[in-house]
């Protein structure tokens, strides 16, 4: 029994973890510049698996860091940096207790910063490294951008923000990439697809802010600092993978079009032309100036069974893309003054429609009002004024919508004064069995084509009776009437469908002794099918048998749930109709 | 003094004199006899008081004549009085007012004062004209200029012309801050490094800093599963479906519950309890604690004293023990033997029949083996859903935002109407937390060193 006794804590997890305290003094930091640097360089705290271990037997609640990252942070030259910056601060606070106005001037024009460059490049490795971590930096932004210019955090930092996220924006316009749009009570949420990436991220609403106390601005300003860097170099990198010209510029044509002798009223002379981009209104500079884009086709390979159904899966998804990008092309907008200006501009641009407003909401405005040429004039105000006769008068809701059903909605119920149908989520997605509300039904029949099914007549009729000034002005609306006929027909399709659907599946596996009808083949394969499976289900071992009776239960107890959603909600609808139709009467 | 004495006789005594004061005559009493040997008293006793006068006088005369009236001419100071000026001149000066339209501007009358009213022009500072080695610099440039003229440069000149400009545009660069609105991007993943090095001289680089450190790979893992933004739940809509807004406000709701059950319990455990609050009757006995003895306790008492005799007795008879016998010994060592022999025996039987008990064995096998995976499963799963929850990471847990809703009646009818729910900077500012990017933490309270003292200031304390 020789040997040195052996010492408690000083092999095992314990030589794998430093507390937050001793890391600090092992990179001779403040706490707020350790913070700052951890943040910087992506290096975040660590729960261990066995607290009491590493906190040496103790169990207060300590912040730990792996070792092998701080030794790692110890070369990092940002640190000097840090170290230099608190002694321009001492030496700066000395000359001025001492009144040394030179001095001070000097050690301002020496004062000691840093870039990030080679910690994005370090951090993030590859291009599409960066562009999965993107969400962040467009989150915070936007939400910089909005910040009043009041001292939470430098007025610079905010002016960046903005010019990055114009760029962001311009770059989306550009490659259409948008995807969805939801507006929450929270702020405005969207996606886009860049480069194969699906980007999310969230804009705040306009003058919305209330500074909340809880949160510490240092450690926001300090993810800025990082994401600020992070998205110029993205950005620089999707201009120039559309052959765009970075930083960007106005297409000539364009810029020649929003030429105004009024300008120094909107900005000054300097800020004019960020001002002009983030207008959204005009398309960009391209290095090359051949505008023709090449439509790159699908390479063909000859393929078989499976993969044969996937390529056509494939293949109509991306045409419906294609569809979709161009959804609002040659459609013509006008903007209330009362419609969020910079959303709406930029989802119509996203996908090929053409936006103006009025001259005094801002700058960048391409028609006036009275441009004869003009399909939609969105207004969010319960009747507008002066009403032309050939353009719709639209809430914005509508142009939201569209994007979300991917297709051009039918505008009767997104007039003015008309009660709005539900913006609903584009984030989720039902499967197959779960309850979807009636205006997704409606919906989803339309983008496979079907014509909308007039359920509420009599409701419409009331309406009617309320907008007779509309439907002078609307002469479309009348020819819908004489296409009612055409279209209850189909109504009662659809209700059967919609029956059946919400009979679900028990229908199907259901085998009806036959007539046979020997020109009706499909049908004829569908019984087949479904014998196939009743044989199958009667051939299965008892194990198994069991578990797919659990699996049957479960969908049918779904569908129950979903129908029974669905009944109330008829319920609810009938009860909303009765009660307009008292307090009318 | 003397002098000036001198001086006045000498003027006074020249005929064309005048006398700006009339009474210039001295009114001389008694003179008072004193000596006057003496330069002191001299000083003293002498009277200066015509000399000073006159030279006042001399003084008035220069400051506001400009001159001594004595030597003015006579048309200077006289003229012909013919009696008031002619009309003519009269109107002549109200068209020139007309011209310049309204009345000439007066002079403020504190420039006036202000004005110089002596006649007698300032000294002139004659080191203002003066400049200093002007006679050597003159020299100079008349020097330079022959040479100029003869088109010869010089060393000195040669030496100037031959600096490098100094560039201050590259310094700025160095010193640009990092948030600056104007700053350029480029290519950061564009230049790919062209060749691999051999391992030998990137430890060189390393170790010399001029190559960085490599990030180790572990790093580049994300701590949470979570997804950057989460978007809200489809109730959060402005415009929300009837159902999916009463599933968030349920959600909402339950997390109130939840809330308020717990306020509720740690109030419940707070809560005095009655039976513990003295009465009447607990109070008089806890006085009267020890002073009345009562009965049952003696007996009892009595009763636990003899059975520790009782106990102590039963020691003491088993450490006085008797020996055993030889044959107690034998026995006892044969009966060892035999019971050991019958468990061995047994153990065989057993291991016999395990044979015929195989099937009940597999059986307990499969289960054990069952359960374990299940715990494994379970365990595993645990594992998962962990990744998506937030660590503690430091004194403080991680608190979840409250939900952002609008009940029913506070949900907006247009877009125009609406209004914003929650903030998206606390938004942000959790998730960073919630996806442990940084630990939870309290705003740091802010510690007064020194007590505050009051003081009535001054100006207010006159008032009061």
């Amino acid at each position: 029994m020789g040997g040195l006794q052996k010492k408690k804590y000083e092999r095992g997890s314990v030589t794998n973890y430093i507390t937050r305290n001793k890391a600090r003094k092992k990179l001779r930091l403040s706490l707020p510049d350790f913070r700052r640097l951890c943040i910087l360089k992506g290096i975040y705290p660590h729960e261990p698996k066995h607290k009491k271990k590493v906190n040496k037997g103790s169990t207060a609640p300590r912040t730990f860091y792996l070792i092998k990252d701080i030794r790692f942070l110890l070369h990092e030259p940002i640190v000097g940096k840090f170290r230099d910056y608190k002694v321009f601060v001492r030496k700066l606070k000395k000359a001025y207790g001492k009144t040394e106005w030179s001095a001070v001037e000097r050690l301002r024009e020496n004062k000691p910063t840093y870039k990030l460059d080679h910690i994005i490049k370090e951090r993030y490795p590859s291009f599409i490294d960066a562009l999965r971590d993107i969400d962040d930096a467009l989150c915070m932004c936007f939400l910089f951008s909005t910040f009043a210019r009041t001292g939470k955090c430098h007025v610079q930092t905010i002016q960046l923000c903005r010019r990055l996220t114009v760029e962001w924006m311009n770059y989306v316009v550009a490659a259409r990439a948008l995807r969805k749009v939801f507006i929450s009570i929270k702020g405005i949420y969207y996606q886009a697809e860049v480069m194969g990436q699906l980007i999310t991220w969230l804009v705040p609403y306009q003058f919305s802010h209330d500074h909340p106390t809880d949160v510490d601005y240092r450690v926001m300003a300090t993810f800025t600092e990082l994401y600020t860097t992070l998205l110029g170099f993205i950005n620089f990198r999707l201009y120039h993978s559309l052959n765009l010209l970075y930083p960007p510029k106005l297409d000539s044509k364009a810029e020649c079009e929003l030429k105004e002798e009024n300008e120094e009223d909107y900005a000054l002379n300097s800020e004019c032309y960020l001002e002009k981009l983030s207008a959204l209104s005009a398309s960009l500079a391209r290095m090359v100036s051949s505008a023709e884009e090449e439509e790159a086709q699908l390479d063909q390979f000859p393929v078989e069974g499976e993969d044969m159904e996937k390529l056509e899966a494939r293949e109509r998804e991306q045409k419906e893309q294609e569809a979709q990008k161009k959804l609002f092309d040659g459609l013509k907008f006008f903007l209330n003054r009362e419609v969020p200006r910079e959303s709406l501009a930029f989802i119509i641009r996203c996908f090929g429609g053409e936006v103006s407003w009025d001259k005094s909401v801002c700058i960048g405005s391409t028609y006036e009002v009275t441009e004869e040429t003009i399909t939609h004039h969105i207004v969010d105000r319960p009747n507008a004024s002066t009403q032309y006769i050939n353009r719709y008068y639209i809430q914005p809701q509508w142009v939201y919508d569209c994007i979300n059903a991917k297709i051009v909605l039918p505008v009767e119920d997104y007039f003015l004064g008309v009660t709005l149908p539900p913006h609903l989520s584009p984030f989720v997605e039902e499967k197959e069995g779960d309850y979807m509300p009636p205006e997704k039904v409606k919906i989803m029949a339309l983008q496979r084509g079907e014509k909308p099914a007039q359920e509420q007549e009599d409701e419409e009729e009331e309406d009617e009776d309320e907008d007779e000034e509309e439907e002078e002005d609307d002469n479309d609306d009348e020819e819908e009437d004489e296409e009612e006929d055409e279209e209850e027909s189909e109504e009662k399709n659809l209700k059967k469908m919609e029956k059946q659907r919400s009979q679900g599946k028990s229908l199907q596996v259901k085998v009806t002794p036959g007539k046979m009808k020997v020109e009706n083949p499909e049908r004829l394969e569908q019984e087949e099918k479904a014998e196939e499976k009743r044989l199958a289900i009667m051939m299965m071992k008892k194990k198994e048998k069991y578990l797919y009776d659990k699996i049957m239960f479960g969908k049918k107890r779904k569908i129950r749930e979903a129908n029974k959603l669905t009944a109330k909600r008829k319920a609810h609808d009938d009860a909303e109709k009765a009660n307009k139709k008292k307090t009318r009467k | 003094m003397a002098a000036a004495r001198r001086l006045k006789r000498v003027v006074a005594s020249q005929p064309g004199f005048l006398n700006f004061k009339s009474s210039s005559e001295s009114l001389s009493g008694r003179r008072k006899r004193v000596n006057k040997n003496k330069k002191k008293s001299w000083n003293k006793h002498s009277d200066i008081n015509d000399v000073e006068e006159f030279l006042e006088d001399v003084r008035l005369q220069e400051r506001t004549t400009g001159g001594l009236l004595a030597e003015k001419s006579d048309d200077s100071l006289f003229f012909l009085d013919v009696g008031q000026p002619k009309r003519a001149e009269r109107k002549a000066e109200p068209i020139e007012g007309k011209k310049r339209k309204g009345k000439t501007p007066r002079p403020l009358r504190i420039d006036l004062i202000l004005q110089q009213d002596s006649l007698i022009p300032a000294p002139k500072d004659v080191l203002a004209y003066q400049q200093p080695n002007a006679k050597k610099l003159r020299r100079i440039s008349q020097k330079a200029e022959q040479l100029a003229a003869k088109g010869v440069v010089t060393r000195r000149q040669k030496r100037l012309l031959s600096r490098r400009p100094v560039t201050k545009e590259a310094k700025k660069s160095d010193t640009e801050a990092n948030n600056n609105p104007n700053r350029d991007y480029y290519d950061i993943w564009g230049q790919e490094q062209s060749t691999v090095k051999d391992s030998a001289e990137d430890w060189y680089l390393q170790q010399t800093g001029k190559k960085r450190v490599k990030r180790p790979e572990k790093l580049s893992d994300r701590p949470s599963v979570l997804p950057a933004v989460e978007v809200i739940a489809p109730g959060g809509s402005y415009n929300p479906d009837f159902f999916s807004h009463q599933a968030l406000l349920k959600e909402a709701h339950e997390v109130e519950v939840k809330k308020q059950k717990e306020e509720d319990k740690l109030e419940r455990q707070l809560a005095v309890n009655k039976d513990d609050t003295a009465t009447e009757e607990t109070v008089i006995r806890e006085q009267v604690e020890g002073l009345v003895e009562e009965e049952e306790e003696e007996e009892e008492d009595e009763e636990e004293a003899a059975h520790d005799e009782e106990d102590e007795d039963a020691e003491g008879g088993s450490s006085l023990a008797k020996k055993k016998t030889e044959r107690q010994r034998k026995r006892e060592k044969a009966d060892k033997i035999k019971e050991l022999r019958r468990l061995d025996s047994k153990r065989q039987m057993d291991h016999r029949q395990q044979l015929f008990q195989l099937r009940s064995i597999k059986a307990s096998i499969k289960q054990q083996e069952q359960s374990t995976e299940d715990k494994q499963k379970i365990r595993k799963a645990n594992q998962e859903a962990e990744k998506s929850q937030p660590r503690r990471l430091g004194k403080l847990k991680f608190q979840a935002q409250d939900l952002e809703v609008q009940l029913s009646d506070e949900l907006a009818g247009s877009l125009r109407q609406l209004k914003p729910e929650g903030s998206v900077l606390k938004d942000r500012f959790k998730s960073l937390q919630k996806r442990n990017l940084i630990e939870p933490r309290e705003r740091a309270k802010f510690k007064r060193r020194h007590k505050l003292k009051y003081v009535e200031k001054r100006a207010f304390r006159a008032i009061t």
